[in-house]
């Protein structure tokens, strides 16, 4: 897995940030998140589908990881086990939304009023307008698979698909065994292929 | 790696991390194996299609963000650091000042009840018991004592007294 690092950001090795940030040096805590914060909230995002909410997870997650950087001892890479305070984070949280709405958050049509699935995913350069709209419904209709997944089969697919992360770092982040993850990403696998198929044959 | 259901060698298979053995034992364990293969290639469309879809997004505000950030782990951390001191000033503190207190109860206590507790017998039983009733004056005089240690109380009951003698009276 690879890190988003300009040369820049190269030159300051990721180690030594964490242990300035060890010696209570925010500076450097800073710079992690900056590495860090554009994939972290696009995790979030694609796991809870809400910008808002996303956002204060990401901060949350943040803040946890500044909180416990001291108990960080380099066994995995630093990206890794952020991911698990971010899982936790987020997993807890769509746990208790869940539980919450007693099973509202797999209500498809309240998704698709809350969810503004255009706004995350415009490119730059302006589509024509049915082009806009067809990647609206697609996204529309991922976000909307995505949700009928439980909390742990969202993360796992997602850093397997998006992220491209390897077994055993899923493994780490989300605190389980090699084993568990893989029959996670069968099922949800499985369960998406139903769902998104006349979407991926015809794209 | 050492896989042990169907899924995780399907899930394995698709991925492509079967080699070797593993693979030839998984691939001729498929019922169908041309139905594998199609599935094989929805997955890795499917993959595809989350990539490109969830993958790369733009990220607005993401200074804010890192300024929000700052600000509330500046926040948190001086609430720590005055969390940390009030902890480290007042827990020992308690607990020193608490085992002092229970001491000095304790010895007060010890001492008080010392002083208060009655002797084998109060001090009237005892002025009362020295006096020699005088028979020719009282002749049928008694002194009963009632004593209830737990209660610390004691009852001197006279009866058939005449007249005190002068020298008879509690101090």
């Amino acid at each position: 897995m690879q890190t988003e690092t300009t040369l820049a950001q190269a030159d300051v090795s990721e180690l030594d940030l964490v242990k300035r940030c060890q010696a209570g040096e925010t500076e450097a805590f800073d710079e992690l998140v900056t590495r860090y914060r554009t994939r972290i909230f696009a995790m979030i995002y694609n796991m809870v589908h809400n910008e808002q909410d996303a956002w204060d997870l990401a901060q949350d997650s943040f803040v946890k990881a500044w909180k416990s950087i001291k108990r960080f001892r380099g066994r995995s890479s630093f990206y890794t086990w952020i991911y698990r305070i971010v899982m936790n984070v987020t997993i807890d949280w769509l746990r208790k939304k869940q539980v919450k709405g007693a099973g509202v958050e797999f209500d498809d049509a309240i998704q698709l009023r809350e969810v503004n699935p255009a706004s995350k995913t415009l490119p730059k350069a302006d589509p024509l307008p049915y082009e806009r709209m067809e990647r609206t419904e697609v996204r529309a209709r991922i976000d909307n698979a995505i949700t009928q997944l439980s909390p742990e089969h969202r993360a796992v697919i997602l850093m397997k698909e998006t992220e491209g992360m390897q077994y055993h770092e899923i493994a780490e982040a989300l605190g389980c065994s090699i084993g568990t993850v893989m029959s996670r990403l069968f099922y949800a696998r499985k369960k998406l292929q139903n769902l998104l198929k006349d979407v991926y044959e015809n794209i | 790696m050492f896989m042990k259901t169907f899924e995780e060698k399907w899930t394995a298979w698709l991925d492509d991390q079967l080699t070797g053995k593993e693979l030839d034992d998984f691939e001729a364990s498929l019922p169908d194996k041309e139905a594998a293969e199609t599935e094989k290639r929805d997955a890795t469309k499917l993959g595809a299609l989350l990539k490109q879809e969830l993958g790369a997004q733009p990220f607005s505000n993401e200074e804010f963000f890192s300024h929000q950030l700052r600000e509330r782990i500046a926040r948190e951390n001086a609430q720590d650091r005055h969390g940390g001191k009030s902890t480290w000033w007042t827990v020992p503190r308690l607990v020193w000042t608490g085992a002092v207190s229970l001491a000095l109860f304790m010895i007060c206590a010890v001492a008080v009840m010392r002083d208060k507790t009655p002797g084998e017998r109060s001090e009237y039983l005892t002025q009362i018991l020295n006096m020699r009733v005088d028979p020719v004056v009282s002749p049928n005089a008694t002194v009963s004592v009632f004593e209830t240690k737990g209660d610390r109380v004691t009852v001197i009951w006279t009866e058939g007294l005449q007249s005190l003698p002068s020298d008879y009276a509690a101090k």
